[in-house]
């Protein structure tokens, strides 16, 4: 487990770093549209840039403006700060406008700070439909990026190779779904923050490291008999982009709830379902990666989002829904508060709140809405 | 919302206040300055229209014909679709559609009313819309929401890839109501063949489904007929565009305002083209007799507005322009990228022009059109062209010899926020005095009209402009 938390709550983590050292190249990505398989089969380490471990934001706050969130702001940051020196590219994708902007921003504090914008930074575009042409563009774009990747790297990314990446991912997919049963029953026996460190890991960790590190945890979680979750509330946790441990463990260090199951770009959404082994592995990827929708970003798929939210909730046995969004992310804010209308008129109590991303500073908020929803339920 | 707002309906009460105030100038003189007697509330705003002469009151007359057409569409028979100013309407009138464009109806709201949009942009937030979301869509969309408005039909919006917050908008609009939603979407690039035809797939799945809410099949021969007049209006456009470069200059600010404003609500109609008639008349006839466009008579300094105007209560920003004596020389909604335009030809690539030789030919011309109107071009970012909004922006405030650049918008917009400090700071660079408003544009609350022409002089002050 602790090789799952020293991932989740390190920038600069062991395993990162092991694999910098044996020369092998590493990229980042912004945003869960990203194909990891792609760098998988280049052997190159595919790395979810994250803001976690900042500790200030005058970098960020140079190039962004103040009405921005407070997620691409840190990514900014640590970048200035030198944090993502180890690597070799940058792939810069439109989550979301904040998100994009990242990309001239970045480019700008290059000019400023030497060194801190990778040799590779590629601009990776994701349409806002995977109907049929939406999904031929982003098809188009993926095959871009294995071009684009074999030229900068000088890798031969073949077919097959990327068939054999999606098999390896899949194999940590598994595993999740596998804790994700174990979650569903009764009694629970791993919190809410450790599986969320394990499925955090996945986005920085080697592959094949990661498999046999989940699979030997998951291996030890079937043995636990020990319940977690007698005597406290089962909640799903959902909203904005999400990497910090430590919003989950406010909400289970109450005492009084455990997270049961989350819907967070950097949770089980994405890593949850598995991608055809055979066919064409391209158009399977583009498949899952654009054809689920499970981000407000996909305009007009909100019933899609409920009733996958439904079925989590009903999977989980969940007896309320914390949502949260950073300020000034109006694509999962305003997309809660039509959660919350549509999920209390089922008799789901809804928890909605706005907050900042990075260092805690509205942590004793937090923990006092938390404690009152907690009652409430 | 205050229990006296739900009194009267928004879109009742506007179309009233604005088609009587057009018909006002119609009586004697003597009869207007009677009426501002019974107009306390409205009078500083019918002053600044009727004092612009024809075209002023051109400008009413058109947006009290947009309510009219509002009110009237369903006894009509004819369905509402919600919209947004990026998208030009042309597509919707071929189809009989009456579009609503939220942010045109917003902004009408804001410097017309005393007590501006407030109350319907405070409704929805208390129905759960983020009130960091912008405010340019909240205004009109509290209406809409709260049942103060015609009922809408469907929801067509073409801003993902362009603009969350308000594609965003609209996508909660839809689902709010429980409306049929659409829409388009830009991808990375901008006039390539890859983007053109992602862009006649997206038109024809556009018009398939409008097609199904209406149950009428497009006329592509009145799509040509609009576009025929599109193409009128672009000339007499790029004819104004050309009398923005003179010095002294010959338009008012409130004309940039009724020529962007026109065309949000009007493109292809013939009203639309009566304006523009009539601006071009009026600045020419300004031309001849060599006096700038400001009413002081004076051309104290030139400002190019690097996003959107300020559309506060009583006009307050068209009318500071006028009392310090400057000259605006355009923004972002101003420009339509049209290639008989001047100033597209400092920009290799990013003008369009009309084709009507086929119904795909005006597909693509519609696209081209729209991938053209504000947000979706100059200010849309790193895609194919990083850098575009400085470039083109430093373009225009060049031959449009602008003595200084001011950036205005609204708190909820990521994309210029996500970028205007770099902005700022190369515009400076380039030698261009750069102000950025701390405002918002729709909403005096956030910073009140009197704190913001405050900043203004200071700015125009320490700089040494004024």
């Amino acid at each position: 487990m602790q090789v799952f938390h020293d991932a989740a709550t390190q920038v600069q983590c062991p395993s990162i770093m092991d694999w910098k050292q044996s020369g092998r190249p590493v990229v980042g990505y912004t945003c869960s549209y990203t194909p990891g398989e792609i760098f998988h089969a280049a052997d190159i380490l595919p790395v979810r840039l994250r803001g976690i471990e900042t500790d200030g934001m005058e970098v960020g706050d140079t190039y962004f403006g103040p009405f921005i969130c407070s997620f691409p702001k840190c990514i900014l940051q640590l970048a200035g700060k030198g944090k993502f020196s180890f690597l070799d590219g940058a792939i810069i994708t439109p989550g979301c406008d904040g998100m994009r902007r990242l990309d001239e921003c970045w480019r700008k504090a290059g000019e400023d700070f030497k060194g801190i914008v990778p040799d590779y930074f590629y601009y990776f575009d994701v349409p806002h439909k995977s109907e049929d042409h939406g999904m031929s563009w982003y098809l188009d774009e993926i095959k871009a990026l294995i071009e684009g990747v074999e030229r900068h790297f000088q890798v031969n990314i073949t077919m097959d190779k990327i068939s054999a990446a999606i098999c390896e991912f899949n194999k940590g997919r598994r595993l999740l779904g596998e804790i994700e049963d174990l979650r569903a029953k009764d009694d629970v026996v791993v919190s809410g923050t450790d599986v969320f460190a394990a499925t955090v890991a996945g986005t920085v960790m080697p592959r094949e490291e990661y498999t046999e590190a989940l699979t030997v945890w998951v291996a030890e979680l079937k043995k636990r008999t020990t319940s977690l979750s007698r005597g406290k509330k089962r909640v799903l946790l959902i909203g904005s982009v999400s990497d910090e441990i430590d919003l989950f463990q406010l909400i289970e260090d109450t005492g009084k709830a455990i997270i049961v199951g989350e819907n967070l770009c950097f949770g089980i959404r994405y890593e949850g379902c598995e991608i055809p082994e055979t066919g064409d592995p391209l158009a399977a990827l583009a498949s899952h990666y654009l054809g689920s929708s499970a981000c407000p970003r996909m305009f007009g798929k909100y019933k899609e989002r409920l009733q996958l939210l439904k079925e989590r909730i009903t999977k989980s046995k969940a007896e309320g829904v914390i949502m949260q969004n950073i300020r000034f992310c109006d694509l999962h804010g305003a997309e809660n508060a039509l959660f919350e209308r549509d999920l209390e008129a089922m008799g789901i109590p809804c928890l909605r709140v706005e907050r900042e991303y990075g260092p805690h500073i509205d942590a004793g908020r937090m923990k006092l809405r938390i404690a009152a929803f907690l009652e409430r339920i | 919302m205050r229990p006296e707002i739900r009194e009267y309906r928004y879109d009742w009460l506007m179309g009233s206040t604005l088609k009587a105030a057009a018909a006002v100038p119609s009586g004697s003189k003597k009869e207007t300055e009677q009426t501002y007697r019974y107009i306390p509330n409205y009078q500083k705003v019918a002053k600044t229209f009727y004092s612009a002469g024809e075209p002023g009151v051109l400008a009413l007359k058109l947006l009290a014909t947009y309510f009219e057409n509002i009110l009237t569409a369903h006894d009509q028979g004819k369905p509402i679709a919600a919209t947004t100013f990026c998208n030009s309407p042309v597509l919707l009138y071929a189809m009989d559609v009456v579009p609503a464009t939220f942010e045109i109806l917003t902004a009408l709201g804001g410097v017309l009313w005393k007590r501006g949009m407030f109350d319907y942009m405070d409704f929805c937030c208390e129905i759960g819309m983020t009130e960091t979301s912008c405010s340019s869509q909240r205004g009109a969309m509290g209406a809409v929401l709260s049942g103060l408005f015609e009922s809408i039909d469907f929801v067509v919006c073409d801003t993902p890839g362009v603009c969350d917050t308000n594609a965003n908008a609209f996508a909660f609009v839809s689902e709010y109501l429980n409306k049929p939603f659409f829409q388009l979407n830009y991808p990375s690039s901008i006039g390539d063949d890859r983007s053109q035809n992602y862009h006649v797939d997206d038109y024809k799945a556009m018009i398939r489904f409008i097609e199904t809410q209406t149950g009428k099949k497009l006329d592509y021969a009145r799509l040509a007929e609009s576009l025929t007049e599109v193409d009128r209006q672009d000339a007499l456009i790029a004819d104004l565009e050309d009398m923005l470069l003179l010095k002294p200059m010959p338009l008012p600010p409130l004309f940039s305002l009724a020529l962007y404003c026109g065309r949000f609500c009007f493109s292809g109609h013939p009203e639309y083209t009566r304006l523009l008639e009539s601006l071009v008349r009026s600045a020419r006839q300004r031309v001849a007799d060599g006096v700038p466009g400001l009413k002081s008579g004076k051309e104290n300094l030139r400002v190019f507005m690097s996003y959107i105007d300020h559309y506060t209560v009583d006009m307050n920003f068209y009318n500071y322009l006028e009392e310090r004596g400057i000259a605006l020389t355009g923004s972002i909604l101003t420009r339509n990228f049209r290639d008989n335009n001047k100033y597209t030809a400092d920009m290799p690539g990013s003008s369009y022009s009309i084709d009507l030789s086929s119904p795909e030919a005006m597909l693509n011309t519609v696209a081209q059109m729209n991938a053209r109107l504000p947000m979706v071009r100059s200010i849309r970012g790193p895609y194919d062209r990083p850098g575009m909004w400085l470039e083109e922006s430093l373009a225009l405030a060049k031959i449009t010899q602008a003595d200084c650049v001011i950036y205005n918008g609204t708190p909820g917009c990521r994309n210029t926020w996500g970028m205007v400090k770099p902005f700022a700071r190369d515009m400076e660079r380039y030698g261009f005095p750069t102000h950025i408003m701390y405002d918002d544009a729709f909403d005096d609350r956030v910073e009140s009209w009197s704190n913001t022409r405050e900043r203004l002089d200071e700015f125009f002050h320490i700089r040494g402009l004024l």
